[in-house]
């Protein structure tokens, strides 16, 4: 993420009678003018300076520009969940200017994307971040989530483009980065599974992860207090579980930080990831709370699959035995879905409900075969009576 | 040489330039060497002065290195690499005579980057790793030149450059912690055909660190070779490198069963080590905590912490051995193990957790044997139930 960089505008000054045939040179600013002008040039390239280069601020106030609305409204180019009451049947549906958003839209060469009024400033954005996790993320009536996610996911996506724009930081992109995480991490859950068409995993995952890392950065750098560190601490952990850059960031966290009882857990089961024992794993992962459950909900499989296979050789021998209902607690799954994952992974369970393990039995599915639904019904559990706007505010 | 006046000092690049002497004149540019703190030298504005004695392009780059100078004498870091940048950036030239010049000068590049980044810092001013981040781009575009110079032939060739720019920028990388930047580059090195051929100071660094890089992506045995290069060939009078080395090598070698004598620790000044080592070799979990908490700041600041932690899976196999030869039988009930964790102060452990652990040392070759549930048995194998520790993994 160099976005959040400032743009380093190189001033040349211009040589006085440049010697020919020097080719290299055309290019290069040289220290050779005189007197104030090569002193006024230091200046300006200073670095650390550059803050004062004029950075883009925005003036529109509201959560479209006006350009924008006009311009997709001409163009019928108004999302579903953009237009006008009672005018859907009409020629040309017409915005309503408390629903439109600005769209996303891809940087190119010749647009201008720093015209004010194009551009929220941070208490719009947040009151756009704000419209859309309320009324339309957690909204009853709107279907089905799948689209609902696709246009929260491209609205936020602008807001993160305006805040780069004009380099925001501060409490509001603060706010801003943590409700985006929450509904990024809550959408990797509830649309896993969904057809690649309506939900890609993957780019969710990369904008989560820049979000993330963001937000981490705004910990580290801003003046605290930071109400919400310990609880994206611990997602961070969990949602890269494993990930060696993800501990020794946390490992590298104040004391006082890393031992509060959040990010404590975390660690302690980034720990038994690490140590390879997903028993320890999946016991503490059943004190996370939803959202945490969420987070840490992509790796399930593979710490369920580690299990099948160092029991596959832990208790490998011809007259062993392993009932299901022990293994079947032991990964926190049904006893009908205990028995389908191991046959996916060529475990043998016999007619007495009791598990044979070989090591030489033990196979890797092929991909596509699993099926990390599977896990789902661990994470549900815990959702209870949350709804998705108090999940995504914070509210545990 | 610490006095002299500037029409001197100009006089002897010219000469250094015109005799191409690269060692001599990198000496002239560089801030190792004591002409910088000569005040005569220091000059604000030397480019006149430096236009009259010499050819471009070599008054620009000195007149560069004399503003450095004088920004130095002010403590004024940030003034002092924006000047070095300008040095650097010239100093490409037609043949490799150069090649120290432009080590001397990049080496300065980076070092006054990091002292500009600490004081913008302390202004509270720019990203951190901000200024790091651009002298890498510097000494990027130096490597480029370098790396693509395919006209001249091996002994004329700037590809010998090549190795201390990857250093140097590692260096970088490592500090600001963009470690994935380093792949590019090793792989400019593996595909080179000079490898072996570099000075053994740039090889001893650049083994250094892609052993430290192995060692973060958990590649232990590349990350053991590198390292034991590294320790090999570094000059016995760098007592402080051999050290840096070893703290990364250590954990390695511990990892794969090989532990540190107390002396070489002692001799290293490394006794943070000493505890982690008694208690891996006798099995002792407790003290390997202890050992971890008590030095948890130097091991986290080394980024060793981690790779320390995985040491418990070496220190659970030592326990478990010795629970195997207090109780001289190959069926080995699993309640002792439970017992001797237990006693080793682990928290909340169960006897599931134990058919867990004691399976994972089955599957990675620590334990020969298997588990019997019905029994509650651990059955190990009558012949090297624990196969010595570097015969596995």
């Amino acid at each position: 993420m160099s976005n959040r960089r400032t743009s380093r505008r190189i001033s040349h000054s211009q040589r006085r009678g440049p010697p020919a045939g020097r080719e290299w040179r055309k290019n290069q600013g040289t220290w050779r003018s005189q007197g104030e002008t090569a002193m006024k040039e230091a200046e300006e390239e200073k670095p650390g300076c550059q803050e004062q280069e004029t950075v883009p601020r925005g003036s529109c106030q509201s959560m479209c520009p006006l350009r924008e609305l006009r311009e997709r409204e001409a163009q019928k180019r108004l999302h579903r969940f953009e237009i006008l009451e009672g005018t859907e049947k009409d020629r040309r549906p017409r915005a309503d200017p408390s629903r439109i958003v600005k769209e996303y839209s891809r940087p190119a060469a010749g647009k201008d994307s720093t015209i004010p009024t194009d551009l929220r400033p941070p208490a719009v954005l947040l009151k756009t971040v704000c419209y859309l996790i309320d009324d339309v993320a957690a909204s009853p009536s709107l279907h089905p989530w799948t689209e609902v996610y696709n246009f929260v996911f491209d609205r936020l996506r602008s807001v993160k483009q305006d805040m780069i724009i004009q380099r925001v930081s501060g409490l509001e992109s603060m706010t801003i980065l943590e409700l985006t995480v929450r509904f990024l991490i809550y959408a990797s859950y509830r649309l896993c599974g969904e057809p690649l068409r309506l939900y890609d995993p993957r780019i969710n995952d990369t904008h989560l992860q820049e979000s993330l890392s963001w937000l981490l950065d705004c910990y580290a750098t801003g003046a605290g207090p930071h109400p919400n560190q310990e609880e994206f601490q611990a997602l961070s952990l969990l949602y890269n579980l494993g990930s060696t850059r993800a501990m020794q960031h946390a490992m590298e966290l104040p004391e006082r930080l890393r031992n509060s009882p959040t990010v404590s857990l975390a660690l302690s089961i980034s720990r038994a990831f690490l140590e390879r024992n997903p028993v320890r794993l999946l016991r503490l992962s059943q004190k996370l709370n939803f959202l945490q459950s969420c987070a840490l909900h992509r790796h399930l499989g593979t710490c369920c699959r580690d299990l099948l296979l160092i029991y596959s050789h832990g208790h490998s021998s011809r007259n062993c035995r392993f009932p299901l209902n022990r293994l079947a607690e032991l990964l926190a799954l049904e006893r009908s879905l205990t028995a389908q994952l191991c046959q996916t992974y060529g475990v043998e369970v016999n007619q007495d409900n009791q598990v044979v393990f070989s090591k030489t039995a033990f196979t890797e599915p092929e991909q596509g075969k699993l099926h990390c639904e599977l896990y789902h019904n661990k994470v549900a559990e815990k959702q209870r009576d949350l709804t998705v706007g108090s999940v995504i505010h914070g509210y545990t | 040489m610490a006095h002299i006046t500037i029409n001197q000092y100009l006089q002897q690049v010219l000469e250094a330039v015109d005799n191409r002497e690269g060692s001599f004149c990198a000496e002239l540019l560089s801030f190792k060497h004591p002409h910088v703190a000569n005040p005569r030298l220091q000059l604000s504005s030397p480019e006149e002065k430096c236009q009259q004695v010499l050819e471009p392009p070599y008054d620009e780059m000195v007149a560069a290195h004399l503003r450095c100078t004088y920004a130095v004498a002010n403590h004024d870091f940030i003034e002092a690499y924006k000047f070095q940048t300008l040095v650097a950036f010239q100093s490409h030239k037609e043949e490799n005579w150069a090649l120290p010049v432009m080590f001397a000068v990049t080496l300065d590049l980076r070092i006054f980057a990091n002292n500009a980044e600490q004081q913008l810092q302390k202004k509270g001013k720019g990203q951190p790793g901000d200024m790091l981040e651009k002298a890498a781009e510097q000494l990027m575009s130096c490597f480029r030149v370098c790396a693509s110079d395919n006209r001249a032939g091996i002994d004329d060739s700037k590809k010998w450059g090549m190795l201390f720019l990857i250093n140097q920028l590692f260096k970088i990388y490592f500090k600001i912690n963009k470690l994935h930047l380093c792949k590019p580059l090793i792989r400019a090195i593996d595909s080179s055909n000079l490898k072996n051929d570099y000075s053994m100071a740039q090889r001893v660094t650049y083994k250094y660190y892609v052993g430290r890089k192995a060692m973060f992506d958990s590649d232990f045995k590349p990350a053991e070779e590198y390292l034991s290069f590294s320790f090999q060939h570094c000059h016995r009078s760098s007592q402080k490198n051999k050290r840096m080395i070893l703290i990364y090598l250590l954990p390695v070698k511990m990892l794969l069963g090989h532990m540190p004598t107390h002396q070489l620790l002692r001799k290293y000044d490394l006794m943070q080590f000493a505890d982690v080592t008694k208690a891996v070799s006798e099995g002792n979990l407790l003290l390997l905590n202890e050992a971890l908490v008590k030095h948890e700041t130097f091991f986290i600041r080394c980024g060793i912490f981690l790779i320390l932690e995985k040491l418990k899976i070496i220190t659970y196999r030592n326990l478990f051995k010795k629970v195997y030869q207090l109780l001289r039988t190959h069926q080995l009930p699993l309640d002792a193990f439970l017992v001797a964790l237990r006693m080793m102060q682990v928290d909340e452990v169960n006897i599931d957790e134990v058919q867990c652990i004691l399976a994972n040392l089955i599957y990675m070759g620590h334990i020969k044997g298997y588990i019997s549930h019905q029994h509650q048995k651990l059955v190990v194998s009558k012949q090297n139930p624990f196969p010595p520790l570097s015969s596995v993994s």
